[in-house]
């Protein structure tokens, strides 16, 4: 059995806000979130926070050992139920969450306690624990069904999602919540990042624009934090049921580099790419052609953003300038185990609204990035029937979904 | 203030339960708390009240339970 899978409902808690359309709104406006962090740390940074009171989704007494990655979790998740206008629960439902740092914030904590020779808190392994987003919503809505959890750092939740996907597709679930969630925004989490040097500068006269996805400027990426999840259920009873359709979810390629921890690989991410695609020529009738928009990975980091615009490159050959591409870390930041969700999200709001969010803080374009860039304004010009969404991941995992538009 | 009204004012800035509501003897769970709930309570009370209580408090379902237990811990041992 193939069913066909649509996004009904979408989550989001995200630096520009919790309401889907006005964050989908702010992306199209080009309004970054990135700010400086005003923190005690070695070196001035910027991130993407996230503006979140869990006291509308949680009393004091539910928050006992649970951490920032799950109360997000559980708040996008809802939303996404609220935005389907109905609610996985039972066991032919599922949970399919991607987390690349789980409960950060709670291991931070701990460690500091530690060396300041403090007591540890008894629930940071609850809270730090990267499947309590997952059993965390499961038990909220009370779903039965498989509670997974995937953890491939920036690509988790575009897995998650494909993983959900699959699940229903095969008539094994007749819903899912899909996502990811992310709480990075830490101090021992981002001096790591500042560690491994891959953050964008700090020290720019414009921390708004320092995230620069294939600017011949970009310096490297900004962490952001959030969480987003998309409710997945099978075409036939989205449309009994008079749901609204943001998108099917036509194709999901799967690959491995095999070659290196943080090293991207052009061929890795080709085949990712093309097993997309096929998936979604075979099962949904969508030709590279249809697909006229990518979400790219582009973290704006110096290595990352030229092996990108290399695979579509040559997975596009001639045609690459039919494809409008822009990264809309650009704006809302790199949420790593949420970036996929997140992602697939906008992308989804894409093919809905026909409208592309723009490439940002891009005003000189490296030639070794060559695609067409979404330049800030630009209207659909004629009706986009598809579009893709790249995650690409340290240790190598490359996902790509591949959504079509509804039909109308 | 003695040591039941200092709990109950703990728990009512841990988890914003009405101390006026929090009978000395009911079970704890009446209110609500649950094992990692508890985990909590008790993590916070040794900060308050600087004390260490023993690896496994046993016995504590009632706010009158664990007050006896703070005062057990913090008075000075029989010789």
């Amino acid at each position: 059995m193939k069913r066909r899978v649509v996004v009904t409902g979408i989550g989001m808690v995200t630096p520009h806000g919790m309401v889907a359309d006005a964050v989908f709104d702010a992306l199209l406006a080009g309004r970054s979130a990135v700010q400086r962090w005003d923190q005690d740390m070695p070196a001035p940074v910027l991130a993407a926070r996230t503006e979140f009171d869990p006291g509308r989704w949680f009393t004091r007494l539910q928050l006992a050992g649970v951490d920032r990655v799950s109360q997000m979790a559980v708040a996008a998740a809802e939303l996404a139920c609220d935005d389907a206008g109905t609610a996985p629960a039972g066991a032919t439902a599922g949970v399919y969450v991607g987390t690349g740092m789980g409960g950060a914030a709670a291991l931070d904590q701990a460690y500091a306690n530690l060396h300041g020779k403090r007591r540890i808190h008894p629930l940071t392994i609850p809270a730090f624990m990267p499947n309590a987003p997952a059993a965390h919503v499961s038990m909220r809505l009370q779903i039965h069904g498989p509670v997974l959890t995937y953890s491939m750092a920036c690509a988790s939740s575009a897995v998650a999602i494909a993983e959900a996907a699959r699940a229903v597709a095969r008539g094994d679930l007749e819903m899912a919540l899909a996502g990811g969630s992310e709480a990075q925004v830490v101090p021992g989490a981002v001096a790591s990042w500042q560690s491994l040097q891959t953050l964008a500068a700090a020290d720019c006269a414009d921390p708004v624009r320092a995230c620069q996805p294939f600017a011949s400027t970009r310096s490297g990426l900004v962490l952001g934090e959030g969480a987003a999840f998309l409710l997945l259920e099978p075409h036939a009873h989205a449309v009994a049921r008079g749901a609204r359709i943001y998108a099917e979810i036509a194709g999901s390629g799967f690959s491995s580099d095999a070659l290196h921890l943080t090293k991207p690989d052009a061929a890795g991410q080709v085949r990712a790419l093309q097993a997309a695609l096929h998936m979604a020529q075979r099962d949904s009738d969508v030709t590279i052609g249809d697909v006229g928009y990518c979400n790219a990975h582009g973290t704006g980091t110096v290595v990352g953003d030229v092996v990108e615009c290399t695979a579509l490159r040559t997975v596009w050959g001639d045609a690459i300038d039919d494809l409008a591409v822009s990264s809309t870390k650009a704006l809302h930041g790199h949420l790593l185990g949420a970036a996929g969700a997140l992602e697939a999200a906008v992308t989804a709001m894409a093919l809905y609204r026909q409208a592309l969010p723009p490439a940002l803080h891009c005003d000189r374009q490296d030639p070794a990035c060559a695609i067409r860039l979404v330049q800030p304004g630009a209207t659909v010009e004629t009706i986009l029937k598809a579009a893709i969404s790249n995650s690409f991941a340290f240790g190598g995992a490359n996902q790509v979904l591949v959504f079509k538009r509804a039909e109308t | 203030m003695n040591t039941l009204n200092q709990l109950k004012d703990i728990i009512h800035a841990t988890f914003d339960i009405d101390p006026a509501t929090l009978q000395s003897d009911a079970p704890l769970a009446d209110y609500g708390l649950d094992s990692l709930s508890l985990a909590e309570l008790l993590f916070v009370v040794e900060e308050k009240f600087d004390v260490a209580f023993p690896q496994t408090p046993d016995h504590i379902d009632t706010l009158a339970a664990l007050a006896a237990l703070i005062d057990r811990t913090r008075s000075p041992q029989p010789a």
